[in-house]
């Protein structure tokens, strides 16, 4: 698998280096400082989890977890844990090129400080605090716009119920998903996005929300 | 002097010395009616012993007073007519209030013998289920069961899940053993009965020494009798010690049911934990061929296109193995009862993560999707459900003609929403449109035959139904899914 992957990025133009372990793994991240981290959730030796959260404040790398497990679990712990993306097994290398490339943009778009962020014809002017979709004014409640800015903030990562709801309301609301739930179905009314097609605000199933990014 | 003479001397003492002091009395002046003293005499000894030494002062008195105080006196004979009747009266009058205050005495007794035994009981009672320990409790039971003089015998056996323990340091024989259990399958005591608080015996050999069996709700109490006719008061406090012990069983049985639940827990984490490395030891290698087939494929790799083109056929496989494996390790896990994560959703947003999944498979498709903006919300778990839209949309897929037309929808029916995925292709025959949800039942020979058997277990697990039916355009699938009872809130 490794050998595999590492054959399909470097034919993508990446530059990579692989590792059997997480202890292994952070000195590599400390000493050859990364753009993007892929790490498998089920390393021998070290737990995963506690992988991510030594490599969290040691590197500002992006990190994309790869799991074999399609539950919904290890998903949301890794993206509360500070993991930028996660892919799950088994996938195509193109797949997960288009991962590891939308994490690089995000990390220039954050570094580049653009205080317009965009998602097809929709428009989120952060410092204005106004969003208009194709040129027309939206108006919308604080509440809804603070859901929306974070998910902006992260535009094109998948972002949890728990993290929205700890960002929009506040500790007290952790583990009341329905409001998370309630006010996605609101902004998407008022932004003329159809629930069972969106264009701007996906759904992560069993996970939360991911703004598509670009235009 | 025996403790039994005692009260009998009492009694003589006492009428000798009303007699003295009536004689004290009757030398300076007459006082009619002084014979009234020895009634209190004899109330109090009554009271005091009961009938024997009261009816012994009555006749000691009757004797002292004729003897001392009726003319003419030193002899036991007795003048005229009214010293006879005084003393008939005052022998008369003393029997009678010896024995009233004797029959008091009795009533005091058995009440406060009552009394003792409830008290008696219910430090038992209290003793017993607090003990931690039921073992420890039934033989304490058991020691004071024994303790009576008429029961020779206290034992208990447990009926648990059709296994027949003895407790508490019983040790009944294997013939015992077998008509306990024969009286408990048929609810039926042997040689005993309890009705209004008390045992009763049922004899047919009077005094048999084999041991009567009542059966109680979670076992059967043993017991010898030894006495011909016991005393009615230990057989209700019998009768009591075989309540408790029968509740004791009950806890027993309990606490023997919560051990067997968190047994079969623990064989359903085990379950699980075999199914999570199960899944692990499949996909890993579909995981490691796919990631090779697709660098492969890249055209940086420099392959032919005929080449190129293998390779992605291949990595088709491999993603229909996948799928295929993962539909069984589903199907395992919501046959070993899998824990359903409910929550409140939108119909709409699971038809939208499901078509966004699917969005490569679906071009060329134009889905239709009827889903009124204020449908109500469901309570369901969103992957469960998510696959069932998934594997119904695919079915769709499978037999939809090119560009052919699938439609999506759902309306809320009273406490359900009925919910909807039809496609534009060949109708299916009658025969087969309830087998269609069988376990590896298939159309068609590439079809796993998983898909459809996923659904149906997923939607039952919510109480809910599916169904296939044919339109006069192709087939429906239509399933219900539990409302929400949620009030929206911001």
């Amino acid at each position: 698998m490794q050998r595999a992957l590492r054959a399909g990025l470097k034919y993508h133009d990446f530059d990579v280096r692989a590792v059997g372990s997480g202890e292994e793994a952070l000195r590599e991240a400390a000493a050859w400082r990364p753009d993007v981290i892929l790490l498998d959730l089920g390393l021998p030796g070290m737990d995963g989890f506690a992988t991510l959260r030594a490599l969290r404040p040691a590197t500002r790398a992006g990190v994309i977890v790869v799991s074999v497990m399609p539950g919904e679990r290890d998903k949301v712990r890794a993206l509360d844990l500070g993991a930028d993306d996660y892919i799950v097994k088994p996938f195509g290398t193109e797949e997960l090129v288009a991962r590891i490339r939308a994490v690089l943009r995000r990390q220039a778009d954050v570094s580049a400080g653009e205080p317009v962020v965009r998602s097809g014809d929709l428009a989120i002017d952060l410092a204005r605090r106004s969003v208009t979709v194709n040129g027309r004014a939206v108006r919308l409640t604080p509440t809804e716009y603070e859901l929306l800015r974070y998910l902006a903030l992260h535009a094109g990562k998948p972002v949890t119920h728990t993290t929205l709801l700890r960002q929009v309301w506040g500790e007290y609301a952790v583990g009341d998903k329905y409001n998370t739930r309630y006010v996605v179905a609101q902004i998407r009314k008022k932004l003329g996005d159809d629930p069972a097609n969106p264009k701007y605000i996906v759904n992560e199933p069993g996970v939360g929300y991911r703004l598509e990014a670009g235009t | 002097m025996t403790r039994r003479q005692a009260p009998y001397a009492v009694a003589i003492v006492g009428a000798v010395l009303i007699t003295g002091a009536i004689a004290l009395i009757s030398s300076r002046t007459t006082v009619p009616g002084l014979s009234a003293f020895y009634l209190l005499l004899v109330l109090w000894l009554g009271a005091r012993w009961g009938r024997g030494p009261a009816v012994a002062g009555s006749v000691a008195a009757f004797l002292l007073y004729d003897y001392f105080l009726v003319p003419p006196t030193g002899t036991f004979t007795v003048s005229g007519p009214k010293e006879f009747l005084e003393l008939v009266v005052l022998l008369a009058v003393a029997l009678v209030t010896g024995q009233l205050a004797a029959s008091l005495r009795q009533t005091q007794a058995a009440a406060e013998g009552l009394a003792t035994e409830s008290r008696a009981l219910y430090e038992l009672a209290t003793a017993a289920l607090r003990s931690p320990e039921v073992a420890t409790a039934l033989s304490l039971l058991r020691e004071r069961a024994t303790r009576l003089e008429s029961v020779t015998r206290f034992d208990l056996v447990a009926m648990d899940f059709g296994q027949v323990t003895p407790l508490a340091g019983s040790e009944p024989t294997a013939d015992e053993l077998h008509q306990a259990t024969w009286s408990y399958e048929n609810g039926r005591p042997v040689g005993i009965a309890i009705g209004d608080g008390a045992v009763k015996l049922v004899r047919t050999v009077p005094a048999s020494p084999a041991p009567a069996f009542l059966p109680l709700a979670n076992g059967v109490a043993v017991i010898g009798i030894g006495a011909e006719h016991p005393d009615p008061a230990e057989l209700r406090m019998l009768a009591a010690l075989i309540g408790l012990a029968s509740l004791l069983l009950d806890r027993r049985r309990a606490g023997l049911e919560a051990e067997r639940a968190r047994g079969f827990e623990a064989s359903d984490r085990l379950k699980a934990a075999i199914l999570s490395s199960l899944s692990h030891e499949l996909k890993s290698p579909i995981a490691a061929l796919r990631a090779g087939l697709t660098a492969l494929a890249a055209p940086q790799a420099g392959l032919k296109p005929e080449q190129q083109e293998l390779l992605l056929d291949l990595d088709g496989q491999a993603t229909r193995l996948d799928r295929l494996v993962g539909d069984m390790l589903t199907l395992s896990r919501l046959e070993a009862g899998v824990e359903l994560d409910k929550e409140p959703h939108r119909f709409a947003d699971l038809v939208g993560t499901t078509m966004r999944q699917l969005r490569s498979d679906l071009k060329g498709h134009e889905v239709a999707t009827d889903l009124a903006d204020d449908l109500p919300p469901v309570e369901v778990d969103e992957l469960q459900v998510g696959r069932v839209l998934t594997n119904l949309f695919q079915n769709a897929l499978e037999w939809a003609p090119p560009n052919g037309g699938i439609a999506v929808g759902a309306i809320a029916r009273e406490s359900v929403l009925e919910a909807w995925v039809e496609n534009d292709g060949p109708a299916i025959a009658p025969a087969d449109l309830d087998r269609i949800f069988d376990t590896f039942w298939t159309r068609r020979a590439r079809g796993s035959g998983l898909g459809l058997a996923i659904c149906k277990r997923v939607v039952e697990a919510h109480g809910g139904t599916i169904r296939a039916e044919n339109r006069r355009r192709g087939p429906r699938f239509t399933f219900t899914l539990p409302l929400a009872r949620v009030t929206a809130r911001r």
